[in-house]
């Protein structure tokens, strides 16, 4: 559909104008500390901005410190088991809820709000709490609880809001044609879902990836945000400041590699 | 149970399974030791008479201690910063936001958007060391200020520090909603309204607003939230006056857990009342609209 | 839409390189049975290299957590659920974990190289004994100044003077900062008295106001930052930090007296893996390791045997390696029970929330 008509913008050449110039001024200030970063990531000087002169050392420090792969092993490990873990429950339970209904579903639609509009930092001590009651020792599982208990609820909701419409005619169409009940959800409600569940898989992953407060409330095992939070405490910065450009890149890398897996042949 | 329905619950199960073991026994214990007395080095004090206990009102004192006066400045600091975060992140967010949906060529709007996004999978906590490069008294900012000939600014460990942090970390989840709200919006109501005679005030507040209400609450949810009851920011960047309600449980919360404890509860508690009086307020003009 | 294929062949392209990167990245073994020691320390003192060549040599991984300040260290040990094997208090702590039998004896037989500890550290009131703990580095507590901005420096009443507000750091540390008060006070570090202690609660709710910010971390990459002028803190930084620039900083312990610390290893009563903590105790007491330690952390160290190959500008450095007369007005802090614990809690909550 053409964007065409009198008004259809709500807005005229010189708003639209000056729309644009605050959008560029807030992308600038996302963008400046990144730039920052990256920039700095190659400073010889340790501590003050001064530029003292390029340097990859940082780098190579940063590749050559063991704690620090280490680290991210254990992140991204605990964000893949985190990921498929809740990413199953959370689907399950998307899928009874559009089922249920809005009556029936009520108590486990609160359920699941709770854990997004409590604060995190009451999650982590409340966590905490459980388990030095219960004498559990903290460790890898320990942090892979915690994550699973607050991504279930993302998962959750995104795949409900993509049942919303769902459109049941579909479903008798399909059985109309001779679809069994397997047949009718693969075919029709599974694809309607994927792209619901592969956004909250999405959501996890990165929520668990870099999730500081939760986990320093209930870590055994060093993970990349404790390490780099531990890092900046001792002002360690141009080594921060690699480890954040190589993150970056990374995920660029991904995106683009994503881009590449979705365009058509 | 109904016939229709025992899939459905038992695919519920897992959920309940999971959220109750790691959710709701949690808070729920940690209830219990908000009402608790602690120990010496932080153990907490047994009870030995429960009934007593409970009826001497003994078992609030923690939440008694809480309201302590010496507490209000952080409360109320507390509060401000988190309404402030919010209401600049919506000031500023809604015209990007409105920007990449209806103003920008539709082609540049996954560029768009990902860029906003981008940032966010950068580490939280080195995006906020970057900050702290910024604000330096030797930092960024005040390098370029002494080119000039200006003399440095105090920046950093203040509270407009710890503001601009939070800001930067929370804009994105303002913009994403508000864009999915506005991208929905259905623009044929603004070129009635305009063939009707509004002006362009008129319709921003009369069709725009309502029918993104939605991503505004959703906006104001997903940023409020995490900016009540953060500590992180105001650990990095907040100096000797920066500490929050998040900072007072986070430290020393082993050594005092009932007393943190019952201060975490009233914190989920007044982010629930406001949480619940905003949906009032927006159902209610709702109703009006 | 969603090209599978494409997908599979990354899939199986990711899983030929990670198969391929296990081996490069793992440094121990990690097969079952792996060696490792757990130890929760001071920000600066282990350094990187000196954990690698301890696991080079023997084979047994070091799994390094840090904390900030003794309280924090309580604070993991009193969960129970951590999984330490080396934690290093100071002195009043050691105190403290024995009081609540939260550590084990260490087995000196076990420790070769225990011959080479300092007697002026041994027999101290926390451990008259010597069985609970095992010192390893000793120091001061003073002020780091910027002799630039503001010439020189000996009292601790410059830390409460309005002229510098805004230019102060103090640590993040109950009793430093109460030891700072009672000194300027003229009363002693361990004072039991609760009016006194008031007091000197008093003193920091009126000084928070002219303090930038409380750190125990990097105070003394905040003064070189020249984000504070004078700075709180612990010699051994900030002794780093004035040999980088003499003329521009310098460290003081001030005349009115300050906190002289002992760190110490113990093991938790809990620890899992003992032998291996002794091991890398017995490590960390060999001469060149000893010396390896000092003159990359730069705080003096409890390891006789490690003098021969400290670098002589340490040695020699009065902020290091303080003179008698400068340890004479210092006092080791001790364990004050936990009712005066209690109250000093208070009053450090109490002056942080204003």
């Amino acid at each position: 559909m053409k964007a065409e008509g009198r008004n259809n913008r709500g807005v005229g050449k010189g708003g639209a104008a000056a729309l644009r110039s605050v959008a560029g001024l807030v992308y600038l200030f996302l963008y400046a500390p990144i730039l920052v970063l990256v920039i700095y990531s190659f400073n010889r000087s340790v501590q003050t901005a001064k530029w003292l002169g390029f340097t990859p050392r940082w780098y190579a420090q940063v590749l050559r410190d063991h704690e620090l792969i280490e680290s991210a092993r254990n992140s991204l490990l605990i964000a893949a088991v985190t990921t498929l873990t809740a990413t199953a429950v959370g689907t399950l339970a998307g899928l009874a809820l559009a089922r249920l209904g809005e009556k029936r579903g009520a108590a486990t639609k609160g359920l699941l709000y709770l854990p997004i509009v409590i604060p995190e930092i009451v999650v982590g001590a409340a966590l905490f709490t459980f388990f030095v009651s219960l004498q559990w020792e903290l460790g890898f599982w320990t942090i892979v609880a915690a994550h699973v208990s607050f991504s279930v609820s993302y998962v959750a909701i995104v795949v409900r809001a993509r049942l919303a419409g769902f459109d049941r005619t579909l479903e008798e169409a399909a059985r109309d044609l001779g679809a069994g009940p397997a047949g009718v959800f693969w075919r029709v409600k599974f694809p309607l879902m994927l792209p619901g569940i592969v956004a909250g898989a999405l959501l996890v992953f990165t929520l668990s990836i870099d999730d500081y407060v939760i986990t320093s409330f209930v870590a055994g095992v060093k993970t990349l945000p404790l390490l780099i939070y531990a890092k900046l405490k001792i002002n360690a910065t141009p080594e921060t400041n690699a480890i954040s450009t190589l993150l970056l890149a990374v995920t660029i890398a991904m995106i683009a590699v994503a881009q590449w897996l979705l365009r058509k042949r | 149970m109904n016939r229709r329905t025992w899939i459905p619950r038992l695919q519920l199960l897992p959920t309940w399974l999971v959220l109750g073991l790691f959710f709701l026994a949690p808070m729920f214990i940690m209830l219990g030791i908000s009402f608790r007395e602690k120990g010496p080095a932080g153990t907490i004090r047994p009870v030995e008479n429960v009934k007593q206990y409970v009826a001497q009102g003994k078992f609030l004192h923690n939440y008694r201690e809480s309201i302590d006066p010496i507490y209000a400045g952080v409360y109320w600091r507390s509060l401000w910063v988190a309404v402030a975060t919010t209401a600049i992140c919506l000031l500023v967010g809604y015209p990007v936001a409105y920007y990449i949906a209806i103003v920008a060529n539709p082609r540049r709007k996954n560029l768009l958007l990902a860029m906003v996004a981008i940032p966010f999978w950068t580490s939280f906590l080195v995006r906020m060391g970057a900050w702290k490069l910024i604000l330096g008294t030797q930092g960024v900012l005040n390098t370029m200020l002494g080119g000039v000939g200006m003399s440095p600014l105090d920046l950093l460990y203040t509270p407009g520090a710890v503001l601009t942090g939070l800001v930067y970390g929370e804009l994105p989840f303002m913009i994403l909603p508000l864009y999915a709200s506005l991208e929905k919006m259905d623009r044929s109501l603004l070129e009635a309204a305009a063939d009707l005679g509004a002006g362009a005030r008129q319709r921003f507040r009369r069709v725009t607003i309502p029918q993104t209400m939605p991503g505004i609450v959703a906006g104001v949810i997903l940023v409020f939230i995490p900016a009540a009851g953060q500590f992180v920011v105001s650990d990095i960047l907040g100096g000797s006056k920066g500490a929050l309600v998040g900072n007072i449980i986070q430290e020393g919360f082993q050594r005092n857990k009932p007393l943190k404890s019952a201060i975490a509860f009233e914190l989920t508690l007044v982010v629930g009342l406001m949480l619940a009086a905003y949906g009032w307020y927006v159902r209610s003009r709702k109703a009006e609209g | 839409m969603f090209n599978f294929n494409r997908l599979i062949t990354l899939l199986f392209a990711l899983a030929f390189i990670a198969g391929g990167c296990k081996k490069g990245t793992s440094t121990a073994s990690s097969t079952a049975g792996e060696r490792v020691v757990n130890v929760c320390s001071w920000s600066e003192y282990l350094p990187q290299d000196v954990r690698d060549a301890f696991t080079a040599k023997t084979g047994i991984k070091v799994n390094l957590t840090l904390y900030e300040s003794n309280e924090m260290l309580l604070d993991k040990l009193q969960t129970g659920v951590a999984d330490l094997d080396l934690v290093v208090p100071s002195d009043y702590t050691v105190a403290i974990l024995k009081r609540q039998n939260m550590v084990q004896k260490i087995d000196a037989s076990k420790i070769p190289n225990w011959r080479n500890l300092d007697p002026r550290l041994m027999g101290r009131a926390y451990d008259p004994q010597n069985e609970y703990a095992m010192p390893i580095f000793w120091g001061t507590t003073g002020i780091g100044f910027n002799r630039q901005a503001l010439g020189n420096v000996d009292s601790w009443s410059v830390m409460f003077d309005e002229k510098n507000a805004g230019k102060i750091l103090m640590l993040k540390d109950s009793r430093e900062c109460l030891a700072a008060a009672l000194k300027l006070m003229g009363k002693s570090i361990n004072e039991k008295d609760p009016a006194v202690l008031r007091q000197a609660g008093e003193m920091l709710k009126n000084q928070k106001r002219l303090v930038k910010v409380y750190t125990s971390d990097d105070f003394d990459q905040t003064l070189g930052r020249g984000d504070v002028m004078l700075a709180h803190g612990f010699n051994g930084q900030l002794a780093k930090l004035v040999a980088t620039d003499k003329a521009k900083f310098g460290y003081v312990v001030p005349k009115e007296g300050a906190t002289m610390w002992i760190d110490a290893f113990c093991i938790p009563a809990k620890a899992k893996h003992v032998a291996e903590a002794h091991e890398f105790l017995n490590y960390l007491l060999d001469a060149k390791v000893g010396a390896q330690l000092v003159n990359s952390v730069s705080y003096a160290s409890s390891n006789t045997a490690a003098r021969a190959e400290i670098k002589p500008e340490i040695l020699n450095d009065p902020a290091i390696y303080p003179p008698d007369d400068v340890i004479k007005r210092c006092e080791v802090m001790e364990d004050v029970g936990d009712p005066t614990m209690d109250l000093i809690d208070k009053i450090w909550q109490e002056v942080m929330v204003k």
